[in-house]
C-alpha cells in the first residue's frame, strides 16, 4: 500500500491512498462516485461526465476519474450543486433512452437506474420524439446489443481493443445517431466476449444465455471459484429456487481478484454453470441395477472389504483439497492405491496469455501438495492386479486413447463410480453412487499459480446427492474422518505448505501458498 | 445530418493507384504513428474512387495497421466521406442555421425539383447526388452549397439555374 494522505469529502476528514484517482481512492473507503465510462481495468476515457464533482479551488467541476487525490483536497459530492451536476448529466443521458426497464435484464443492477434514483428524478423536458434505434442486435458470441439503452461510455469498445485486442466494436456516426456496432459481417469473435455484458453499466449489452431468465433481485450470490480450468477465476454463483422448481444456478459472474483473474473471466468458464444443472447423476446402481443410495453404498463397502490390498482409487483432479485428503484416507483404509491421473484434462493449445489454461483440472496443484501420484504407468500397473476400481469423479474418457485403454483395463473388475455427472462410467460401472458437484459443497482449491481459494456451497442438494466426502466416509464404513474441520486440521498437520493456513479466515482473494496472503 | 449509411460493398478489391500510393508513402513519413493516416488515407481513397467502399475500409485498416472498426468510426463521423457511390455532380447543401435563415430551404427545394431527386439520393443516370450537410464554414455568405470541390455562395434560385445550365 502506498502512502496515505488526508482529504476532506463533504466535510468529513478521510485517509486515502496517494496516487489514485478520486473514484478509486474513495471507493476503497466505501464512497461511490457515480460514473459510467471509467473502469479500473480500462483506465479513464473522460467521455461520460457522470463523475463530475466539485473540488475546492478548482476552476469548475472536475471529472473524478481523471483527478488524482491530493493532500488537503476538499471535495463535495452531496452538496446541492454537485447533485445538480449529476441531474443535468442524467437528463442528457435520458433524452433518447427508451425507459424499458421493466423488460431490461440490467434492471436492479443498472447504474443509470441507480443514479437516477439518487440524483435524477426529474421530469423530461423533451417535447420532440425520441430517436429510435435498433434493439436485439446479435453481435456474436452470445452478446446481444440494444442501441437505445446505450450511454456510449465506450467501455465495451475499449475492452475489446485493450484486453482481448480483437477490436470488433466501434462507435460510429455522431450526435444522436451515434451507436456501438460491429463492422458489417464481422461479429464479435473471441473467448472473453461476454465480459462486455458485465462491464456495460446499463442494459445495452445483455447475454443471449441469461436474457429473460431471472430478475437479478430474486437471485442470491455466493463467492466461489470457477472449475473450468486451472486458473480458478474467482466468481459469483448466482442461484435461485423458483416456486415449485428445483434450485439451480443461473449464471456465473467474475468476482474481482487482482491475484487471479482481475475483473474478468472467459466465456467457457462463465457458461460452465450450465453443467451444474445439466446431465447430473441422480440415481445409484448396485449390481448393475438401480438401487437406493444406501444399498449401493453397502454393496460397495462389501466389495471393498473383500478386496483389501487389491483396490485402486482414482480421484478427480478438480475435487477440493479436503476431498482429496479424504480420498487418501479412504485408500489407506483399504490398503489400496490412490491415483490422481488426469492427463485427459489437459487440452493442448487451449491456453492463452489472458486467463485460460490448457489444464482443465481445477485443483491439480493439490494432488502434488498431498503427494498423490498422477503417473500413468503406475496407475496402469496397479490396475493390472486390482480387483476393485473406485473412480472418484475422475473422467477417464476425456481422451479417446485413454478411454479405450482404461475400458480394457477395467474389464472383468468390479468398478465403483462415485460421481456428480452422467459421464460414460455412470453407465458402464456395476456400482454407481451420485455425489454433489462444486456449487453444492465447500472446501478449497489451489490454482496453477499456487493460490488457494475457497469454494462455497451455493446450493444444497441433500435430497439425492451427498457431498463427496460424505460418500467416501460411508464407503469406509464410517471409519475415516470426513468432517471439514477435522480434515483441515489433519491437512495443516501433514502438509507443510498448508501449515499456516487459517481455515476460518481465508482471504476473499485467496492465499498465495508461495508468498503468503496478498 | 445526412441519412445513415452502412459500409457498402463495391464487390471488387481496393488498391491505391500509383499516384495515390506515392502520396500515401509520403504521408507515412510524416507522422510517428501510422494510425494518424486514418483521415488522410480515407481522403485519398475518396479522391481515387469518389467514395469509400467496404473493401476500401478494410484495405486502409490493413495498410495502417489499425482495427477496421476504427476506420469505420472515423469514416462515419465526418460527413465529407461518401460511403456510397455519388453522381458525377455532388451537391452538398448547407442546412445549418445561418444558411437556413438566408433561404437555404428554398435553395434545397429548388434543387430537389430541378434534379428530380430527394436529399440523400442519386439520379438514375448517375449524374447528380444531392446531400444535406451541416455548416461548411461559409456562414457569412449563405445560403451556399458545395458542388464537388467548389463552394457556391450567396445563392439565389436564379443563380442555381445558371450553375446548372453551365454544367457540362
Ligand atoms: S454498450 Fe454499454 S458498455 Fe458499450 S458503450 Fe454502450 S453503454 Fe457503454
Ligand atoms: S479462465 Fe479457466 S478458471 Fe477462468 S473462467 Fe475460464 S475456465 Fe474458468
Ligand atoms: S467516469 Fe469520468 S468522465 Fe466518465
Ligand atoms: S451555416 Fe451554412 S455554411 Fe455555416
Amino acid at each position: 500500500m502506498s502512502k496515505l494522505i488526508t482529504m476532506n469529502v463533504d466535510g468529513q476528514e478521510l485517509q486515502v491512498e496517494e496516487g489514485k484517482n478520486l473514484i478509486d481512492a474513495l471507493s476503497a473507503v466505501g464512497i461511490h462516485i457515480p460514473h459510467f465510462c471509467y473502469h479500473p481495468a480500462l483506465g479513464f476515457d473522460g467521455n461520460c461526465r457522470m463523475c463530475l464533482v466539485e473540488v475546492e479551488g478548482a476552476r469548475g467541476p472536475q471529472i473524478a476519474c481523471n483527478t488524482p487525490v491530493k493532500e488537503g483536497m476538499k471535495v463535495s459530492l452531496s452538496s446541492e450543486s454537485s447533485m445538480n451536476l449529476r441531474r443535468k448529466v442524467l437528463e442528457f443521458e435520458l433524452i433518447n433512452h427508451p425507459l424499458d426497464c421493466p423488460i431490461c435484464d440490467q434492471a436492479g443492477e443498472c447504474k443509470l437506474q441507480d443514479y437516477y434514483m439518487e440524483a435524477g428524478l426529474s421530469k423530461s423536458r423533451m417535447e420532440v420524439e425520441k430517436v429510435a434505434k435498433e434493439k436485439n442486435l446479435d453481435f456474436g458470441c452470445g452478446v446481444v446489443h440494444d442501441q437505445e439503452r446505450c450511454v456510449l461510455c465506450a467501455r465495451c469498445v475499449r475492452f475489446l481493443r485493450k484486453y482481448t485486442k480483437t477490436a470488433e466494436l466501434g462507435i460510429v456516426n455522431r450526435c444522436d445517431k451515434a451507436k456501438v456496432t460491429t463492422f458489417p459481417e464481422k461479429p464479435i469473435n473471441n473467448r472473453y466476449a461476454l465480459n462486455v455484458v458485465d462491464i456495460c453499466p446499463v442494459g445495452a449489452m445483455t447475454s443471449r444465455d441469461f436474457r429473460f431468465k431471472q430478475r437479478v433481485w430474486f437471485m442470491s450470490s455466493e463467492k466461489s471459484v470457477c472449475h473450468g480450468c486451472a486458473k480458478g477465476c474467482s466468481i459469483y454463483v448466482d442461484h435461485n429456487q423458483e416456486k415449485y422448481k428445483a434450485e439451480r444456478v443461473y449464471r456465473f459472474r467474475p468476482r474481482e481478484n487482482a491475484q487471479v483473474n482481475g475483473h474478468f473471466m472467459c466465456d467457457a468458464g462463465r457458461l460452465s454453470y450450465r453443467k451444474e444443472n445439466e446431465n447430473r447423476l441422480t440415481t445409484a446402481k448396485a449390481s448393475e441395477r438401480f438401487e437406493a443410495v444406501d444399498i449401493a453404498t453397502s454393496q460397495a463397502v462389501a466389495l471393498l472389504s473383500a478386496a483389501k490390498g487389491k483396490a485402486v482409487f482414482i480421484v478427480s483432479p478438480s475435487w477440493t483439497t479436503e476431498q482429496m485428503a479424504v480420498a487418501k484416507s479412504l485408500a489407506t483404509h483399504y490398503d489400496g492405491y490412490l491415483s490422481g491421473y488426469a492427463d485427459g484434462y489437459i487440452v493442448k493449445g487451449d491456453g492463452d496469455d489472458l486467463l485460460l489454461k490448457e489444464d482443465k483440472a481445477a485443483n491439480r496443484a493439490s494432488l502434488e501438495l498431498l503427494g498423490i501420484s498422477t503417473d500413468r504407468q503406475k496407475l496402469i500397473s496397479n490396475l493390472k492386479t486390482a480387483e476393485v476400481v473406485v473412480v472418484l469423479n475422475n473422467d477417464l474418457s476425456l481422451t479417446a486413447s485413454d478411454k479405450r485403454e482404461f475400458e480394457a483395463l477395467f474389464a472383468g473388475k468390479q468398478v465403483i463410480f462415485v460421481g456428480s455427472h452422467r459421464i460414460a462410467l455412470a453407465d458402464s460401472a456395476q456400482t454407481v453412487i451420485p455425489c454433489a458437484s462444486y456449487t453444492e459443497y465447500a472446501g478449497v482449491v489451489v490454482n496453477v499459480d499456487s493460490i488457494l481459494q475457497e469454494v462455497t456451497c451455493a446450493i444444497e442438494k441433500e435430497c439425492f446427492a451427498r457431498r463427496p466426502e460424505q460418500v467416501m466416509a460411508a464407503l469406509s464404513g464410517n471409519a475415516i474422518k470426513a468432517e471439514l474441520g477435522a480434515v483441515r486440521q489433519q491437512l495443516s498437520a501433514s502438509v507443510p505448505a498448508l501449515a499456516q493456513v487459517d481455515w476460518n479466515a481465508i482471504p476473499e482473494n485467496g492465499l498465495n501458498l508461495k508468498g503468503g496472503a496478498q | 445530418m445526412s441519412a445513415e449509411v452502412k459500409p457498402t460493398r463495391a464487390n471488387k478489391p481496393f488498391v491505391f493507384n500509383a499516384e495515390n500510393e506515392a502520396k500515401f508513402q509520403k504521408l507515412l513519413t510524416r507522422y510517428p504513428d501510422t494510425a494518424a493516416l486514418n483521415l488522410p488515407g480515407l481522403w485519398l481513397i475518396q479522391q481515387q474512387d469518389g467514395w469509400i467502399s467496404y473493401e476500401a475500409m478494410e484495405y486502409l485498416a490493413e495498410r495502417i495497421n489499425i482495427p477496421v472498426t476504427q476506420v469505420y468510426e472515423v469514416a462515419t463521423f465526418y460527413t465529407m466521406y461518401n460511403l456510397q457511390p455519388v453522381g458525377k455532380y455532388h451537391f452538398q447543401v448547407c442546412r445549418t442555421l445561418s444558411c437556413e435563415l438566408r433561404g437555404g430551404e428554398e435553395i434545397l427545394a429548388h434543387l430537389t425539383k430541378k434534379l428530380g431527386i430527394k436529399p440523400g439520393e442519386t439520379s438514375k443516370d448517375g449524374r447528380y447526388t444531392l446531400t444535406k450537410v451541416e455548416c461548411l464554414g461559409s456562414c457569412g455568405s449563405g445560403p451556399m452549397f458545395q458542388l464537388n470541390d467548389d463552394y457556391h455562395e450567396w445563392l439565389t434560385v436564379e443563380k442555381v439555374d445558371e450553375i446548372l445550365a453551365k454544367l457540362p
